[in-house]
C-alpha cells in the first residue's frame, strides 16, 4: 500500500441495513423474567425437560458465573446490564423439520435473509435458530443415511445424552471467563453434529441465528464432533433487529476435530448495533487434523470474538482467516488464539480489519508454544485500513515461545487508502467512489475468496453500503 | 531496606490475564540500604559548549526540567520506581549542551559497583539545545559478587533540530538487581538515539519511552542475551504526538538456559500525528528448549494517514549456517556466537567508542561460549 492524504470526506451517520433490520411483532410462547437467579436456571432446565445432570452442570456454571469478575481488558461492557437481559425466549412455536411448519412471521424474515434458498441451492443442511430456540431443522436424506447427525441441542441432550455428557463444555469449561460461565448456566438452542469416521460431507451445513426479541440474550450452543478422516463445512451467520435497548449474545462453539479430520467453520456476523457479542469459540484438534476458521466481523455494537485452536495431536493444522469492519459506534474487538501442545503443529493466521466513522477495530491474538511442541511453524499476519481519523485501530498480539525449535514469524501493518492508486484509478475513468469500494474490495479480497460465494457476495455489499457516502 | 510491591511495565493496552504480560509483578524487599555512591562516575569535560556536573549540584537547568515536568510526561518502570530515583538518587548527571553545540567527544557515564558501592540510584537530565549534537555513553558493571542494586532514571530533551545519541550498557553479575526508567522528548526535527545493551544481572526490567513532535525522528536499537534463569522484561514505547514523527524499534536478543524474556513494544499514533511512521522488528534467537520467550508487538492508531509495521521472529540458529562454521573447525558454541555476534554487529557499530565495542563482543564470547573471563 501506498498511503497518502485526502482531507475531503463526508460521513453518512447510519446505515440502512435493509433486510438485517425488518423487526417482527415480539411473540412468545414462553419467557424468563429479566435477569439471572438460581430459580430462572432451574426454570430453563425444567422447561427443557432436560436431564439431572444438565440442571446441575447449570447451577455450577451460575455459581462460577458469580465468583468471576469482567476482564480486566478490551471494551468497556459497563452499559452491559445482565439484570436486564432476558436469558431464555421460547418462540411461539415447536420446532419443526418441514419449511411450511414454520410460523409465517419466522418463515417471511428467514426467507428475507436466503435461508431456505440457500438451503435449495447449495447446503447439505440447515438449522434456524430464532431467539432461544430452534425452529427449524433438516438435513439432507442421503447424509442421515450414512451416520451424519445434525440436530438442535436439546434433541442431542435427550437423544445422544452419552456423546453430550462426555463432551459438553469440555473444550470450553464454564470456568474459562465469566461469560463462558453465563452460557453455561443459561444456554440454550444451538446444533450439534456428528460426523462419523471417513465421511466427506460434499456440501456445507449451516445454522442461521435471528435474534428477533428485544433485550433479550441469545445463548447458543455449537458442538461439532469430525471423526477420524472425514470433513465438514460448516457455515455460522447471525443477525438481529435494531432495539433501543442492548441485547447480549453469549454462545460457545466447541469443536472437536479428531485424527486426519478437516473442519472448516465459518461465520459472517451481522447482528444489529446495540448487541454486544462475546462469543467463544474454540477447537480441539488431534493428530494431523485440521480446523479452518473463517470469520467476518460486521455487526454488533461490541464483539469479543478470538476463535482458539488447541493443536493437541502432532501434526495438527489451524488455520484462521479474519476480516472486522468497525464503523460508527462499534468496538470489535476480534482475533485468533493458537497453543501449540504437540511437535510439528502449524498455524498460519491471516486477519484484516477497517476501521471508519469512530469504529474501533481491534486484532487481539495470542499464540502459545509450549515445551514439548517442537518443530512447530507459525505466522501471523495482521493488516488494518483506517478510513478516517476519527477511528481507532490496535494490534495487540502476544507471542508466548517455550521452545527452541520453532519457527515463528508475525507481521503487522496499518494504513491508509493511497491517493495515488485512486488518481490512477480515476484516469482510468471510474467514478472515486468505485475505485475506494475497489481497493477495499480488493484489501479484503483474500478473505472475500475463502467465503462461500453467497456470503461473499453479502460481504461486498456490506462494503459498498458501509462506504457509500464516505466520499465528498 | 529497599522494599518493592509493584507492577512493572505495565502493557499501555491490557490483554489476556492467562498470558500473564499486562505487567510484571514484584513483591520483593531488597536488604540494602540507600548510601553515598562514592566514586567518580563521569568525566569532566573541557569543553566550554557543555556543563556537565553531578545531579545533586543541579541549579542550571531547572527550567528546562521544568519543562519536561510540566507537560506530564509518563514515563518509566512503574511510577514508585521513578519516584525513588528522582526523589532518593546517590549519582546521576545533568547535561546541558549548548545551542549548536556539536560535542564530538562522548560523554562517559560509569557506575562501577562493589561491596562498598553496591547500590546506585541515578537520576540524570540531559538537554540539547537547539541544533546541537552530542552523545551520552553509560556503562554500569559490577566488579567483584556483590549483590548489587541499581535503579535508574534518565530524562532527554531534545530541543528542536538537536541530536542526542544515549547508550546504556548494563553488564552487572548473576545476582544483582537492575531497573532502569527513560524518557526523551524530541522537539521539532530532533533526533535521539537510544541504544540499550542488556547483558547481565539476575532481573533486568527497562523501560523507554519516547514523546515524537513534528518531525522528530527517535530509534531505538536493543541488544540483550538472557542465559543461566536471568529475568528480562524490556517495554519500548514510541509516542506518536505530531505530523510526520518517525520512530525506528531494533532489537536483537539470544536466549539460552532458563532466561525469560518479555519483549513490549509499543508504537502509539496519536490523533494529530498524521504522516507519521513507525517502525518495530524484534527477533531473538532462542538456544535451549528450557527458555520462555514472550513478545507482545503493540501498535495503536487513531489517525488514518500514518505507515504502522511491526514483525517479529523467533527462532533457532540456522542449521546451515552451524554446520558450514562447524566444518571449518569452530566448535558449536563458538559457532553460535560468531551467529549471534553477526546478528548484533549493525547495533554494536553504532556506539562511537571502540574500547566499548570490544567490552560488548568480550561479554557476548563469556556469556554464550563458556563461562571463564576472557
Amino acid at each position: 500500500m501506498v498511503f497518502m492524504d485526502t482531507n475531503r470526506k463526508t460521513y453518512v451517520e447510519d446505515i440502512e441495513r435493509g433486510i438485517y433490520d425488518i423487526k417482527n411483532e415480539f411473540r412468545y410462547s414462553y419467557k424468563v423474567k429479566k435477569g439471572l437467579t438460581e430459580e430462572i436456571v432451574r426454570e430453563i432446565s425444567e422447561k427443557k425437560n432436560e436431564p439431572k445432570w444438565m440442571t446441575e452442570f447449570r447451577l455450577k456454571s451460575l455459581d462460577i458465573y458469580n465468583k468471576l469478575g469482567l476482564p480486566v481488558w478490551g471494551p468497556n461492557i459497563d452499559d452491559l446490564d445482565i439484570e436486564n437481559i432476558v436469558t431464555y425466549v421460547k418462540p411461539n412455536t415447536d420446532m419443526k423439520y418441514s419449511w411450511e411448519d414454520v410460523p409465517e412471521d419466522i418463515k417471511e424474515t428467514f426467507t428475507r435473509l436466503g435461508i431456505p434458498e440457500a438451503e435449495h441451492k447449495s447446503l447439505a443442511g440447515v438449522g434456524a435458530q430464532y431467539d432461544s430456540e430452534v425452529v427449524y431443522h433438516n438435513l439432507k436424506d442421503y447424509l442421515s443415511m450414512k451416520g451424519v447427525i445434525y440436530t438442535d441441542m436439546e434433541t442431542a441432550v435427550r437423544e445422544y445424552e452419552d456423546i453430550i455428557k462426555n463432551h459438553f463444555m469440555t473444550v470450553v469449561p464454564p470456568s474459562d471467563h465469566k461469560f463462558a460461565a453465563l452460557h453455561g448456566a443459561v444456554w440454550s438452542g444451538g446444533s450439534f453434529v456428528y460426523i462419523p469416521e471417513g465421511i466427506q460431507v460434499d456440501i456445507p451445513l449451516q445454522s442461521y441465528f435471528r435474534l428477533n426479541a428485544p433485550g433479550a440474550g441469545q445463548f447458543e450452543h455449537t458442538l461439532i464432533i469430525v471423526e477420524k478422516g472425514a470433513f465438514l463445512h460448516f457455515i455460522e451467520g447471525c443477525s438481529a433487529p435494531k432495539y433501543s435497548v442492548n441485547n447480549l449474545h453469549a454462545g460457545c462453539v466447541e469443536l472437536i476435530v479428531k485424527e486426519g479430520a478437516r473442519l472448516r467453520y465459518s461465520t459472517i456476523e451481522n447482528w444489529s448495533k446495540n448487541m454486544y457479542n462475546l462469543n467463544t469459540k474454540r477447537a480441539l484438534v488431534e493428530k494431523d487434523g485440521t480446523i479452518e476458521w473463517v470469520s467476518g466481523s460486521f455487526g454488533s455494537k461490541v464483539s469479543m470474538l478470538y476463535p482458539m485452536s488447541i493443536l493437541k495431536g502432532e501434526g495438527a493444522r489451524a488455520e484462521f482467516t479474519g476480516i472486522t469492519f468497525a464503523g460508527n459506534g462499534q468496538y470489535l474487538d476480534t482475533g485468533a488464539k493458537v497453543v501449540h501442545a504437540a511437535p510439528y503443529t502449524t498455524s498460519n493466521i491471516n486477519t484484516k480489519s477497517i476501521s471508519k466513522d469512530g469504529g474501533v477495530a481491534v486484532y487481539r491474538g495470542a499464540l502459545v508454544i509450549t515445551e514439548n511442541a517442537h518443530h512447530c511453524k507459525s505466522t501471523v499476519s495482521c493488516e488494518s485500513l483506517m478510513l478516517d481519523n476519527r477511528s481507532r485501530s490496535d494490534t495487540v498480539p502476544v507471542m508466548d515461545i517455550r521452545n527452541d525449535e520453532v519457527d515463528i514469524g508475525h507481521e503487522a501493518k496499518i494504513g491508509r487508502i493511497s491517493d495515488e492508486a485512486i488518481f490512477y484509478l480515476m484516469s482510468r475513468g471510474i467514478s472515486e467512489e468505485e475505485a475506494r469500494a475497489m481497493i477495499v474490495r480488493g484489501f479484503v479480497e483474500p478473505i472475500a475468496k475463502e467465503l462461500p460465494l453467497e456470503y461473499a457476495v453479502e460481504m461486498n455489499n456490506l462494503i459498498k453500503l458501509e462506504l457509500e457516502g464516505t466520499i465528498g | 531496606m529497599i522494599e518493592i510491591r509493584d507492577e512493572l511495565n505495565s502493557l499501555p493496552v491490557k490483554t489476556y490475564r492467562w498470558l500473564n504480560v499486562n505487567h510484571l509483578n514484584i513483591y520483593e524487599n531488597i536488604d540494602k540500604d540507600i548510601k553515598p555512591y562514592n566514586k567518580r562516575f563521569f568525566e569532566e569535560m573541557d569543553d566550554e559548549n557543555i556543563s556537565i556536573g553531578s545531579i545533586s549540584n543541579i541549579i542550571t537547568i531547572n527550567q528546562h526540567l521544568n519543562r519536561i515536568n510540566n507537560e506530564k510526561y509518563e514515563y518509566g518502570v512503574s511510577r514508585k520506581m521513578v519516584d525513588l530515583a528522582e526523589n532518593s538518587y546517590n549519582a546521576g548527571v545533568y547535561a546541558y549542551i549548548k545551542r549548536g553545540a556539536n560535542i564530538k567527544k562522548p560523554i562517559r557515564i560509569e557506575y562501577e559497583m562493589d561491596r562498598e558501592n553496591d547500590v546506585v540510584i541515578d537520576n540524570s537530565i540531559i538537554v540539547a539545545s537547539e541544533n546541537s549534537k552530542a552523545t551520552i555513553v553509560v556503562d554500569c558493571y559490577t566488579v567483584d559478587d556483590v549483590d548489587a542494586f541499581h535503579n535508574s532514571a534518565m530524562k532527554i530533551y531534545a530541543n528542536s533540530g538537536a541530536c542526542v545519541t544515549v547508550i546504556k550498557i548494563q553488564r552487572m553479575n548473576d545476582n544483582s538487581n537492575h531497573f532502569d526508567s527513560n524518557i526523551s522528548v524530541v522537539e521539532n526535527g530532533a533526533e535521539v538515539n537510544f541504544i540499550q545493551v542488556e547483558f547481565g544481572s539476575k532481573r533486568a526490567v527497562t523501560s523507554y519511552t519516547s514523546n515524537l513532535k513534528e518531525g522528530g525522528k527517535s530509534s531505538i536499537y536493543s541488544i540483550y542475551i538472557g542465559d543461566k534463569d536471568r529475568e528480562l522484561d524490556l517495554s519500548y514505547y514510541m509516542n506518536h504526538l505530531e505530523r510526520k514523527s518517525i520512530s525506528n524499534i531494533e532489537a536483537k536478543g539470544a536466549l539460552k538456559d532458563k532466561a525469560k524474556k518479555v519483549f513490549k513494544g509499543t508504537i502509539d499514533f496519536k490523533l494529530g500525528s498524521s504522516k507519521a511512521e513507525g517502525r518495530e522488528e524484534e527477533s531473538v534467537i532462542i538456544f535451549d528448549k528450557t527458555v520462555k520467550s514472550k513478545a507482545v508487538p503493540l501498535l495503536l492508531c487513531t489517525e488514518d494517514d500514518v505507515k504502522g509495521e511491526h514483525a517479529a521472529s523467533s527462532g533457532k540458529v540456522d542449521e546451515d549456517k552451524l554446520f558450514y562454521l562447524m566444518s571449518r573447525g569452530f566448535t558449536k558454541e563458538e559457532a553460535m556466537k560468531l551467529i549471534v555476534e553477526a546478528s548484533f554487529n549493525p547495533i554494536i557499530d553504532r556506539i562511537p567508542l571502540e574500547d566499548m565495542r570490544d567490552i560488548i563482543r568480550k561479554e557476548i564470547a563469556r556469556r554464550l561460549v563458556v563461562e571463564e573471563r576472557i
